[in-house]
């Protein structure tokens, strides 16, 4: 008989699913900008213009409920390494995903609900979080409201140096995206952590 | 105001310049260059500072003489500063303006024996006017609207002397807004118009436009408003064109390709940052254009790493499934 524990609460999982869909949002606009070519069309250049700006104001608040829900709840907790061996705890993760999945091995730390994430999960989504979302949603800032960039950095216009920021913070997250969905599918079974992030428990 | 030159007057006008330039001091004159010869450069200072002496605010504050007609001096002042870094610095006013203000009171007929711009500016003309010809100022304004409504001689300075673009976007907007964005100016030379048209206001129609400000502080109206030139080396059309015919695709300018620079940066050479493949570097010294101003490495890194990315994945993936494949048969 499987083993079940309720680890994700409800606003947890409708922050989770919301940002998602901003985030694929936000890829397909911007990258519809950036490469934007009269031959070449993704999404219109006008119409990605509108739908970045709003899917990026909308992550901006999403981000400042998932910091104040966050703090609020104590699931702030979950993202901090914690010492005693956390190295160590790194290198059984990754072995684990580099040969133990090959060959139908257990999952060597188990959610709980004291610690949610792994090791690797702990320092990755911390970074991603905490690291890497405020500098894409500040540079992001910056592009929308460009009167508060700096006039002039590195001999070229202010927002270059920002621009080019948010573009590989961006990519950063994308990046971090393609690898979060396929480890999706590292649980029991293939869909079990998606069941897991529409209805909170988690089962072994 | 003068009409907008006949192709015979211009004709004319290309026929004195030949054969003025047969002389080389004529055609320096005729040119509207910078004399080098201190005699004759101290002669056109004394000869204009006799102009300047009046036509000036400082003069109409303190008018030199008692016999001036200060609301007529209300029109016909000048910048000497502004005058000494136009196209037409060092030029003596005569040369233009005629012998008919030499004395004073001016001859009543002065202002007829003004030279007309297509006088020494007649190849040029040649092109603009088929260009004016089709624009909506031709077609709205007719007679009214000549070279002076919108090139002050005493003060326009071509793109290619100003060189900075954000210089070049000032003059130039600001001839366009000195009647678009005044009611009083705008109903001035829309006064033959019918069905006379009030001015729309400049925000409102442009509201379309992401950052707008920040759009009429890096390029000029005529980057939309003319049509776009294939050509780097020809200048920027005369054919200003209406919101129905203006450039209302974004990536025109904002692609690789952009438009800019054959228009605003087209005297802005590459620098040195496109070696290290920043795409349209000339470009990014005094603006950010998204999909114009960027490095090719880094965009080639990037899908690079994505495609590493997916592809390392999906081999995990497969290698998963085919090892979970063989344990299931061995098990069984």
């Amino acid at each position: 008989m499987s083993h079940r524990i309720f680890l994700l609460p409800l606003w947890l999982r409708l922050w989770h699913w919301s940002n998602a869909l901003l985030i694929i949002i936000l890829t397909v606009t911007g990258a519809s900008l950036h490469f934007a070519d009269p031959d070449l069309t993704l999404v219109p250049f006008r119409l990605a213009q509108r739908i970045h700006d709003i899917a990026g104001l909308a992550l901006v608040a999403l981000y400042g409920f998932f910091v104040i829900a966050n703090i609020i709840s104590g699931n702030w907790w979950q993202y901090v390494p914690k010492p005693g061996g956390f190295a160590h705890r790194c290198l059984v993760q990754t072995r684990f995903y580099l040969w133990g999945i090959f060959r139908g091995e257990t999952h060597p730390y188990p959610p709980t609900a004291e610690a949610n994430f792994n090791a690797l999960q702990q320092i990755v989504y911390w970074f991603v979080m905490y690291f890497f979302m405020p500098i894409l949603l500040l540079t992001g800032l910056l592009f929308l409201w460009p009167q508060w960039a700096p006039k002039q950095m590195f001999g070229v216009d202010g927002l270059l140096p920002i621009a080019m920021l948010h573009y590989l913070v961006g990519l950063v997250i994308v990046l971090f995206m393609i690898a979060h969905i396929y480890l999706g599918t590292t649980g029991v079974k293939v869909t079990s952590l998606f069941k897991m992030m529409i209805t909170g428990w988690h089962e072994d | 105001m003068r009409r907008f030159p006949r192709i015979a007057a211009v004709l004319a006008g290309i026929f004195a310049a030949a054969v003025l330039t047969g002389s080389g001091l004529a055609a320096e004159a005729i040119k509207g260059a910078a004399p080098t010869d201190p005699a004759l450069i101290e002669k056109i200072r004394k000869s204009n500072a006799e102009c300047i002496a009046c036509h000036t605010e400082a003069a109409l504050k303190a008018p030199p003489r008692a016999d001036m007609d200060l609301e007529k001096l209300k029109t016909a002042l000048m910048d000497p500063a502004l005058f000494d870094k136009s196209n037409h610095a060092g030029m003596e006013c005569k040369l233009c303006h005629g012998q008919g203000y030499v004395p004073y009171p001016h001859d009543p007929g002065a202002r007829r024996l003004i030279s007309a711009c297509t006088e020494c500016h007649a190849q040029k003309s040649m092109r603009i006017e088929m260009q004016f010809d089709a624009s909506v100022h031709a077609k709205n304004l007719k007679d009214k609207f000549t070279c002076q409504t919108c090139h002050d001689p005493h003060v326009y300075k071509v793109a290619q002397k100003i060189g900075d673009p954000h210089q070049i976007v000032a003059q130039d907007n600001a001839m366009c807004l000195d009647c678009h964005n005044s009611d009083l100016r705008f109903a001035e030379l829309g006064v033959t118009m019918t069905p006379r048209k009030a001015r729309p206001d400049i925000d409102k129609i442009h509201d379309w436009l992401p950052n707008t400000k920040a759009h009429w502080e890096s390029v000029r109206c005529i980057e939309c408003h003319t049509p776009v030139s294939p050509t780097k080396s020809l200048a920027m059309s005369h054919e200003i064109v209406a919101k129905d015919k203006a450039e209302k695709n974004c990536v025109t300018c904002h692609s690789q390709k952009t438009a800019l620079r054959t228009r605003l940066y087209r005297h802005v050479a590459e620098t040195e940052a496109a070696q290290y493949g920043f795409v349209n570097s000339a470009v990014m010294g005094s603006a950010y254009v998204i999909g114009a101003t960027r490095n090719s490495y880094v965009d080639q890194a990037a899908l690079v790493l994505i495609g590493l990315t997916v592809a390392g994945l999906a081999g995990h993936g497969l290698l998963r499934l085919v090892l979970a494949f063989i344990r299931r048969r061995r098990s069984s």
